[in-house]
Parts: structure tokens; C-alpha cells; sequence
């Protein structure tokens, strides 16, 4: 059974159709990324997957069960996760707190309203963990809107796999990144593991080709075309499509 | 520099010096006429109001120009209960204005959060700014035509010393003893709060709502019971109130005061936990001596201090940079010199 | 029950004073995203310039231009120096405007002094048409001739000119229609000159139904809330309407169960926030 189904998802800004009849499925432990040019509605997407959005026509379907009307909180709660293309921190906030943050929001010790935050020792030492799997623990003390964009990209990823997701949602992981940035990025995901699914959006082929096995075209909302990496890459309607938009963040 | 990085020291170094300022505010009655005490009661109950607003404005980022309506909601009651209702006891008047105060905020929250942050469509908060001044001041309407068990636009006057049970009956210069305890009491639930689980999330979505439910937190929940706590502590202060001046206007739930609470704030500062309780020693300060000096220009001096606040006060990124940091920063001075 | 008429007219050019003070209000924060809370105290500003006019020169039409004109120089001022900094801070801009309503409303406690001041009918407009038996003033028909060309007036630049397609489209996406060349900055600078002048203008001719007093802004700035509230924002329709059900709504509400009459606001106020927040005829923003 497919782990994520979009069945039919649409949505319509006025009048323009951003996203139009996409279906799809993402089997567990896949690796599946999502390409296209830019306005092709690849965030829209996964704004409907993850309930940011909410659909004009379709269904998303995660473990069998219909959640197109769930929040966003409660995706989270079933296992789904996501990063954002634009680092989305608490720049206020140490790297520490941000990672604690991160791993509280899927514990019933999130509402705990009287014992000191730093005094929990299993959320301190699960924070400690996590930052120094992403190499941030140094810095932990550091006020977020301090740090250098590469590390706020790795908080980023951070957060995303704080909750302990069965399926992950990345957009664009090594947008903005140097090539010795993304190459990393790279090898990280796929040291992710086969007990995590991911979904990708990404504009990098070398980290396309590098971790996916099933890549998904889309275009004017709709999918164009889909299949393993040698038919994309093979694929004439695929260059034809990006013709026009070679360029990809990072200036390679 | 965030201010809120903690120096995990000893917890004796931090709580040393509170303890040494608290023995001081306890015994400064013996030292100065009771004038002056009954000055610093009043900076107690206020900042315990702005502290309470703080709360919501400073750490969840709900801003609210209807404070006041809890403030007042729990003074009338206390006021009522006592009065009207017969209960002589001060506990029991403060508890129920705190009963009233949350079911008051419980019922007024969901109309207003509604009309208020990621997921109700509008990121500009003015809509939940309209509902929370329709609030006080629909409120104080209600107080005044309720005339038999508010006194209308008169209010409620003669409200008796509170009875704190076994005879012991509260005089006024006593009073200070009381609300410092009191005080005391609501600033460390407070403290508490702002740094646990509950408070972090609170913090997170003040800089990042929709990053919050994307980690799984119903921010609605948060949003809706920080509301209440808010109202509850400003109910508390509004009960203080009502038993320090010993009468009540409808005023007390509208703008005026409302425009107290959030001046506080702004003044204080949202970034230093402490802050609005400091604005409000400098508040109760100005407002004595212009009182004294100019009581026809008050209100005058009180719109153009809102103004220059708001005007001057460094922002940013829905943060106030106000006395509270100053402070902070001479308290640690204070304290390492004296270490 | 033919006096209920008598009474829609009172209600009615009510409700046009709540449009012309909605109007203003609703334009300045669709159009600019601003939160100008000292709308209450301009209307009061402007019905005392209005009397002093009229008081030192016995001019009514004077008392109109005069008044709307300071407002408008009055609100120039505001932008420029205040809210000009304040860009795109909600809560602050509130804050801000409060302490400017203080400080108006207590400037001109310190000019005019605390009791009423009481403004004549214009002569042209004095007395009663009588029709059918019942008395109807004709000062009540002036405000509502008054009211009717403004909304005819607002109705038309929003559906059939440039200006108001700009304004639309900037509700819409200001960043849009600014990078479309197209003067935003000139066009909101404008309307929110013309929403204080709409002010003024509703202050002056209100003077005469209900004098001139300090507090007059207060409670006409709680209905003004709630009219933009209910009828919704972006459309001029929805101001309208807004004002017509809260103005008719409040005025039989007094004449007929004073003792509740401030509930039906508040029922309707908390409704609409409940179950169509938008307002009755608004853009869709929640």
C-alpha cells in the first residue's frame, strides 16, 4: 500500500488552476523527487499535502487513511513532515531552543506549564542528539538570526526530522548552498535510512539523480511525465521543458 | 544579544538578589509615609496588569487593546460578591472574580480568534484589534446599564477592607502586605509559565506560527488558553484594584485602562520578563506628580507619553526594547559588584 | 406605528453619518493597511471647527469646507510624521492613533471647555415637512441627501474609474500594482486624505442634531468598528449596508427598548465575527 496518495488534487487561485488532477503515490522507503520549472506549483503541492492548503477537488491519503480535511498539526502527529524552501526558524531563539521546540511538538510534554523547559533532561539530551547528528551542536548557544545561511539550512533540515516522520516532505534542501553544501546535503539524505520516505522538490539534478529513484516532472500544475532517473534523463520533453530555465540557485 | 539566554549558574545567584529586593519591598513600609506605600501598592497592582497583558502581547504576539475588560470584569466582581452578595470573605471574592474573569475571556476568545492568525486567512491582526476594544467598551456599557448591581455610571463605592478570614480584617496600610503577597504569589506562576514547555511553544509562535503547526502544534489551543490565563491574571490585579481604591468606575473596563495596560508593555519592554512591572513604578510615578502639578493636563501628558513611547521605543520583529533591558542590565551590574 | 417612520429617518440619516465615518475608516485600512483609531476624534475635531466656523462667521457651508479641509491638512500632517514610520505595524499604528485621539480630544476640552456646544439648524434646513400627519425634519433629509451623494459619489470612482480599479488592484496585490508602475504611494495618500475630510464633513453636520461635545468620538468610533466589521471592507456596498443595519438597528433599538438597545450591536457584531467574518458583502480575508 502506498504510504502518500494525491488523488486528484486541484486548486484554483481565482482564476488560475495552480495544481491540476495530480496523482500520484509515494511507496515506503521510496525516494521520490519532484521537478519542473519555476511556477510549475511543485510548493503548491506540497502546500495541499501538508494542509497548509486546502484542495478545490481531490483527496490526499496517508497509511490508508483520507486526512484531505486534517490540520497541519495533525499530519505531523500521523507522521508526515516537512522543510520549507526559505529557512523557516525562530530567529529569536538559540539553536538549542529551536531544536528542543522542534522535538517537543510531537510530545504530550508540549503542554506542561510549570516545570522549567531546561530542567528535562530526555528533551535536553534528545536535542543534543539531533544537533550533533547535523553537526550544529557548537553552536547551540547561538542566536539563530546569527548564523551563516548554510548552517540555517541544516537547522532547517533539523527541524523537519525532529518529529520523527515516516514520510518527508523536502523543498528545495539545497536551495541557495555552495556545491560543497549541497553535496552534503546530498550524502545526508541518503543516509536517511529506508525507515523514512522521502518526497523532494528540487531544482539541483546532481542531488535529484544523487538520491531519488523515481522522479516526477511537473508542468503548469499538471504531471507531465514520471519514471526512474535514466528514462527522465533520457527523456526529450523533459529538456524541451527546461530549455528555458537552466539556471539553478547555487549558479551551477 | 537575546536577553533570554539564561546563565545556568547556581540557582543562588539568581535567587539571592530577588530574595534581598523582596525583603526590602516588604519592610520599605516601616521607612516611608503611607503616602508613598500606597504608591508602590499601586505599582504592584498595575504591573501585575501589565505583566498579565505581557503575557499574551509579549509572548505569544497577540496584541490586545482590551485588556482592561478582564481587569475590570474582576474588580466589578469582587466587588459585587462582597457587596451585593454578601461574602465577606477576600478569598472568596477573588476567587470567583477569577472564575468570572476566565469565563468571560473563554467565551470572548472564540469570536476574536476567529478573526486572528495563521489559519483565519489574515496575518494583519486588525480585525482582533477592533474586537478587543468592542470588548472593553462594550463591556463598560453593560457595567452601566446593569445599574442594580453596578451602580451604572457611578459605579461602586465604599467597598469594605478585605476579610482574609478569623477575624482578621485587612486596614488600608496592611493592604500593601497583602497584594505584595499576592504579588508575589502571581509573578512566580507567571515565571514559571513563560519558561516550560507551555511557555517555549508560546515563544515559537510568536516567531513562527505556521513553522509551529508544522511541528505539530495546535496553535490554536495555545493561543486561546494563553487568553485566558492573561485575562485571569489581569482579574486578579482588577480584584487588587477594587479593594485598593475602594470604588469602581465603568471606565475601569474600557479604554482608558486598557490604554494603561498596553503602555506598560510598550514601556517595559517584552524582550526582560520583569519589564512591565518596571514601566509600572515609572507610570505610577509620573501620574503622582503630574497629579500633583497639572491633575487638568493628566490625560493630555498621558496621550503624548503614548505617543513619543510608541514613537521612540526601539522594535523590532514584534519585540519592544524598552526600559527592561535597561534594568536588567544595571541589575547585573548591581549584583556582580555586590557579589 | 407610522411614527416608526419618523423614526427611520432619524435612523437613516444616522446610518449615513456611520457611512461617511466607515467609509473613511474601511478605505484608510484597505486601502493602506493602516489602523487609524483617532477617526472618533477627528470626527469630534471636526464638528467643533465646524461650530466655531459657523459661531464666528455664520456660514454653515463655510463650517463643511473649513472643517474638512483642516482634517484633511490635520491627517497630512499624522501621515507624515507618524505614520509614515510605522509601516505595515498594525498593533503600533493603533497605539499611536489612540494617543493622538487623547490628545485631540483633550486639546479641545482646553480650547472650548467641557460643555456642549449647541450648533442651529441652517436656516435653509430648519423645520418639518409634514406629510401624511407625521412631522419629518428636513435637516435629517439634508444629512441623508448628503450621505447619498458621498456613497454615489465613493460607488462610482470604485466601479467605473482608474483610480478605483488602482485601489482594487492594490487591495488585491499591492506589490503587483506597484511594480506595475502605477503611483500606489499618491493614490493611498489620497484616499486617506479623503477619509479624514470625510470625517470632518460627518462631524459638522452631525453638530446640529446632537451639539458639539468632547465625548461625541468615543461611541461613534465603537459603532464606526462594528459598521466596518459587519458590512465587510473593500466594497463600498458593504460600508453601506454595514451602516444602514447597525444605524437603523441602534436607533429603533433606543426609541423602542432603550434598556437593551446596545446589545443588538453586540449580538451582531459578535455573530458576524462568528460566521461570516468577512462582513456581509467584503473581500474575502478570513
Amino acid at each position: 500500500m502506498a504510504l502518500l496518495e494525491a488523488q486528484n488534487l486541484s486548486v484554483h487561485f481565482g482564476g488560475l488552476a495552480a495544481v491540476r488532477h495530480v496523482t500520484f503515490g509515494v511507496e515506503p522507503g521510496e525516494r521520490l523527487a519532484l521537478i519542473g520549472p519555476n511556477g510549475a506549483g511543485k510548493t503548491t503541492l506540497f502546500n495541499l499535502l501538508t494542509g497548509q492548503l486546502k484542495p478545490s477537488g481531490g483527496k490526499v491519503v496517508f497509511k490508508g487513511q483520507d486526512i484531505t480535511d486534517a490540520t497541519v498539526y495533525t499530519r505531523t502527529h500521523l507522521g508526515m513532515a516537512r522543510s520549507f524552501q526559505i529557512a523557516s526558524l525562530f530567529p529569536y531563539q538559540s539553536v538549542l531552543v529551536n531544536a528542543m521546540i522542534g522535538l517537543q511538538g510531537v510530545e504530550k510534554s508540549r503542554y506542561g506549564f510549570f516545570r522549567p523547559l531546561f530542567k528535562d533532561r530526555a528533551l535536553l539530551a534528545a536535542a543534543q542528539e539531533l544537533l550533533e547528528v547535523t553537526d550544529l551542536w557548537d553552536l547551540k548557544d547561538e542566536v539563530v538570526s546569527s548564523l551563516a545561511y548554510g548552517q540555517q539550512r541544516k537547522l532547517e533540515i533539523a527541524l523537519s526530522l525532529a518529529s520523527h516522520p515516516e514520510l518527508l516532505l523536502l523543498d528545495e534542501p539545497s536551495c541557495g548552498l555552495t556545491a560543497a553544501e549541497s553535496a552534503d546535503i546530498t550524502r545526508r539524505i541518503r543516509d536517511l535510512g529506508s525507515k523514512i520516505t522521502v518526497l523532494m522538490i528540487a531544482h539541483d539534478m546532481d542531488l535529484v539523480f544523487g538520491v531519488a529513484e523515481r522522479v516526477i516532472l511537473l508542468h503548469y500544475g499538471q504531471i507531465a511525465c514520471e519514471g526512474t532517473c535514466d528514462e527522465i534523463r533520457s527523456n526529450a520533453m523533459v529538456r524541451e521543458i527546461y530549455m528555458g530555465s537552466r539556471k539553478q540557485p547555487g549558479g551551477r | 544579544m537575546d536577553e533570554r539566554r539564561k546563565a545556568h549558574g547556581p540557582l543562588i545567584d539568581k535567587a539571592l538578589p530577588i530574595a534581598v529586593v523582596g525583603i526590602i519591598v516588604l519592610v520599605l513600609p516601616l521607612f516611608i509615609p503611607s503616602w508613598a506605600s500606597s504608591l508602590v501598592t499601586k505599582v504592584m497592582i498595575f504591573g501585575l496588569f501589565g505583566m498579565s497583558l505581557n503575557l499574551i502581547w509579549g509572548y505569544s504576539n497577540i496584541p490586545s487593546f482590551g485588556h482592561a475588560a478582564f481587569f475590570g470584569v474582576g474588580a466589578y466582581t469582587a466587588a459585587i460578591v462582597v457587596m451585593k452578595v454578601g461574602l465577606s470573605s477576600f478569598w472568596l471574592s477573588m476567587l470567583l472574580a477569577i472564575l468570572v474573569t476566565a469565563a468571560v475571556a473563554a467565551i470572548l476568545g472564540v469570536p476574536a480568534f476567529r478573526v486572528f492568525g495563521v489559519g483565519a486567512g489574515a496575518i494583519n491582526p486588525i480585525y482582533f484589534l477592533l474586537a478587543t476594544i468592542a470588548f472593553g467598551e462594550l463591556l463598560s456599557r453593560v457595567a452601566i446599564s446593569l445599574r442594580p448591581l453596578t451602580g451604572g455610571t457611578t459605579g461602586i463605592s465604599g467597598i469594605p477592607d478585605p476579610n482574609i478570614g478569623f477575624g482578621v480584617t485587612v486596614h488600608s496600610g496592611a493592604l500593601y502586605y497583602l497584594v505584595f503577597v499576592i504579588s508575589v504569589i502571581c509573578l512566580f506562576l507567571m515565571y514559571r509559565l513563560v519558561n516550560s514547555h507551555y511557555g517555549y511553544a508560546l515563544r515559537g509562535i510568536h516567531d513562527n506560527e505556521k513553522r509551529m503547526q508544522a511541528l505539530g502544534y495546535n496553535t490554536w489551543l495555545y493561543k486561546y488558553t494563553s487568553w485566558i490565563v492573561a485575562a485571569v491574571f489581569g482579574g486578579v490585579a482588577g480584584g487588587l484594584f477594587a479593594y485598593f481604591g475602594s470604588a469602581l468606575v465603568p471606565n475601569n473596563l474600557a479604554m482608558p485602562y486598557s490604554d494603561i495596560s498596553f503602555l506598560l508593555v510598550i514601556l517595559g519592554g517584552t524582550t526582560v520578563f520583569f519589564g512591565p512591572l518596571v514601566a509600572g513604578a515609572l507610570y505610577v510615578g509620573i501620574e503622582h506628580e503630574a497629579s500633583n502639578y497639572l491633575p487638568q493636563r493628566w490625560p493630555l501628558i498621558f496621550g503624548a507619553i503614548l505617543v513619543i513611547a510608541i514613537m521612540m521605543i526601539p522594535w523590532t520583529r514584534g519585540r519592544y526594547r524598552g526600559l527592561g533591558p535597561e534594568i536588567l542590565r544595571l541589575w547585573r551590574k548591581v549584583t556582580r559588584g555586590a557579589a | 406605528m407610522s411614527q416608526a417612520l419618523v423614526t427611520g429617518l432619524n435612523g437613516l440619516s444616522y446610518a449615513f453619518i456611520l457611512f461617511l465615518l466607515a467609509a473613511g475608516f474601511s478605505l484608510t485600512f484597505g486601502v493602506m493597511g493602516v489602523l487609524n483609531l483617532a477617526h472618533g476624534a477627528l470626527y469630534m475635531l471636526g464638528a467643533y471647527v465646524g461650530w466655531q466656523i459657523v459661531d464666528s462667521f455664520h456660514v454653515f457651508w463655510l463650517g463643511i469646507v473649513v472643517a474638512a479641509a483642516a482634517l484633511a491638512i490635520l491627517g497630512f500632517a499624522l501621515y507624515w510624521v507618524f505614520l509614515k514610520r510605522l509601516y505595515g505595524r498594525v498593533p503600533e499604528q493603533g497605539v499611536l492613533t489612540i494617543g493622538v485621539a487623547i490628545i485631540i480630544a483633550n486639546v479641545v476640552l482646553w480650547i472650548w471647555g467641557p460643555r456642549a456646544k449647541i450648533m442651529q439648524f441652517p436656516h435653509v434646513f430648519a423645520g418639518v415637512i409634514t406629510v401624511g400627519g407625521l412631522s419629518f425634519p428636513i435637516y435629517r433629509l439634508f444629512v441623508c441627501g448628503v450621505g447619498i451623494v458621498v456613497l454615489a459619489l465613493l460607488w462610482y470612482i470604485q466601479d467605473k474609474t482608474r483610480a478605483g480599479a488602482i485601489i482594487r488592484a492594490g487591495m488585491d496585490n499591492k506589490d503587483m500594482t506597484v511594480s506595475l508602475g502605477i503611483n500606489y504611494g499618491l493614490v493611498s495618500t489620497l484616499v486617506f486624505l479623503l477619509g479624514m475630510a470625510l470625517a470632518g464633513v460627518a462631524g459638522v453636520i452631525s453638530a446640529p442634531i446632537t451639539g458639539a461635545y468632547p465625548s461625541m468620538g468615543d461611541n461613534l468610533l465603537l459603532l464606526t468598528l462594528i459598521v466596518v466589521v459587519v458590512g465587510g471592507t473593500g466594497y463600498i456596498q458593504g460600508t453601506m449596508l454595514g451602516a444602514l443595519v447597525i444605524g437603523l438597528l441602534d436607533t429603533y433599538g433606543k426609541a423602542y427598548v432603550p434598556q437593551v438597545a446596545l446589545f443588538f450591536a453586540w449580538i451582531v457584531f459578535l455573530a458576524v465575527l462568528l460566521i461570516r467574518p468577512s462582513g456581509l458583502i467584503g473581500r474575502k480575508v478570513f
